[in-house]
């Protein structure tokens, strides 16, 4: 039996699903067993969507055994279980941020997502938030779904999110099962970087595994909006993980492997910064 | 030398100018202008999201084959949000960097194998 308990946005929380990843990824033709008990943040249906589909991948049946009650609805609401035989059920409170799962070329999808989720569904949500932070936001997200398309060479993008209206927080986590950082950037240089050396040197300015186009900006920027909107970000790729937030830069290494990559971002809806305060830049300076 | 005027958004039939293939369709526009002797302003009008990786496709690469002196003579951009001009000019500084030191990249990878 495999036990899901209070899953949050933590390094120990995706290590459990590491565990469950590693613990059942030779299953095939098999029937596999999952609780889920005490807490999981909704944003983690997307780890869990991704970790799913590797098994049913391998002709695997899922079994939710058990599920907290108050877990299980979220999980209805934001229609992560729909993709398993159950019936969603209607979000009153509008704070879900629905579980996608998408092909790397469905781009106009997404868009659409974006707008119905992010922008026109959580109107009424965002009352503080300035104009230019949720531009930003929406941004950020895309910088980091567009890598995915990109760079990971997945068959599927997971994405998920949540709001937290008293907390002034949302949260959102874009998923690929593709290659990680670590094979990524090993092939294109002939090099041989642990998967925490990949992910620290991916996210400073200017590096890019594209060949013949300069890049390497989305990773950066991203990291220096979340600094000034005090959020967070965390990226897990393979046994790598990666976090970001007002404390610094922290690196660790999993136990086992996730089979992919986790990016898990968290925002402040507080956020009064004006960023669309006039640049400097002279339109005809710029080239 | 005549001026011919790319409307992005018609070009990749979208308002968000956000994924990198099509930046490609921008870009191609732009070098078939310039192999026709043409100046080219590019047109931003009603773009409303753009990002990095859609502006290294479509202006980032044409450093690789034009001088930074003809790009500044030969391409204009216009209706470009302010949002819009900080990251464009972040994307021409990172390409004119990238273009001319092939091998920084190559060192950074170096650099973190020694970490």
């Amino acid at each position: 039996m495999n036990k899901l308990v209070s899953i949050n946005n933590t390094f120990e929380s995706f290590q459990s699903l590491i565990h469950l990843y590693e613990n059942n990824k030779g299953e095939l033709f098999g029937e596999i067993h999952l609780e889920i008990r005490q807490f999981f943040a909704a944003n983690m249906s997307a780890a869990l969507g991704a970790v799913l589909d590797k098994f049913v991948s391998n002709l695997n049946n899922i079994h939710f055994d058990y599920i907290n009650p108050k877990i299980e609805l979220i999980l209805l609401k934001n229609d992560f279980l729909t993709y398993f035989g159950k019936q969603r059920a209607a979000d009153t409170n509008n704070t879900t941020i629905k579980f996608q799962k998408l092909k790397p070329i469905d781009g106009k999808y997404f868009k659409n997502y974006v707008i119905e989720e992010l922008i026109e569904g959580h109107n009424t949500d965002l009352p503080q938030m300035s104009k230019g932070a949720k531009e930003k936001i929406i941004e950020a997200i895309y910088e980091i779904f567009v890598n995915a398309q990109i760079h990971s060479e997945t068959k599927f993008i997971y994405t998920c999110g949540q709001f937290f209206p008293n907390k002034n927080k949302i949260e959102f986590t874009i998923v690929d099962t593709g290659i990680g950082f670590r094979e990524k950037i090993n092939n294109r240089f002939g090099s041989q970087l642990k998967s925490t050396q990949a992910i620290k040197w991916a996210v400073e300015e200017k590096r890019t595994t594209k060949e013949g186009i300069s890049g390497g900006l989305g990773l950066a920027i991203l990291k220096e909006f979340v600094g000034v909107n005090k959020g967070k970000m965390q990226i897990v790729s393979n046994d790598g993980f990666y976090q970001f937030d007002g404390e610094g830069e922290s690196i660790k290494t999993f136990e086992g492997e996730f089979p992919g990559t986790i990016v898990n971002l968290q925002f402040r809806t507080d956020d009064i910064n004006n960023y669309s305060l006039k640049s400097e830049i002279n339109i005809n300076d710029i080239f | 030398m005549e001026n011919t005027t790319i409307n992005i958004v018609n070009t990749i039939g979208d308002v968000y100018g956000v994924e990198a293939e099509d930046g490609q369709k921008v870009f191609e526009l732009i070098i078939k202008a310039f192999t026709d002797k043409k100046k080219v302003i590019l047109s931003f009008q009603n773009i409303e999201m753009l990002t990095t990786a859609f502006l290294n496709t479509a202006i980032g690469q044409l450093y690789k084959d034009y001088q930074e002196e003809y790009i500044k003579v030969n391409l204009k951009v216009s209706d470009v949000s302010e949002s819009g001009k900080v990251a464009l000019k972040r994307v021409v500084d990172t390409a004119k960097l990238y273009y001319k030191d092939p091998e920084a990249l190559k060192r950074s990878i170096d650099e973190i194998s020694e970490d």
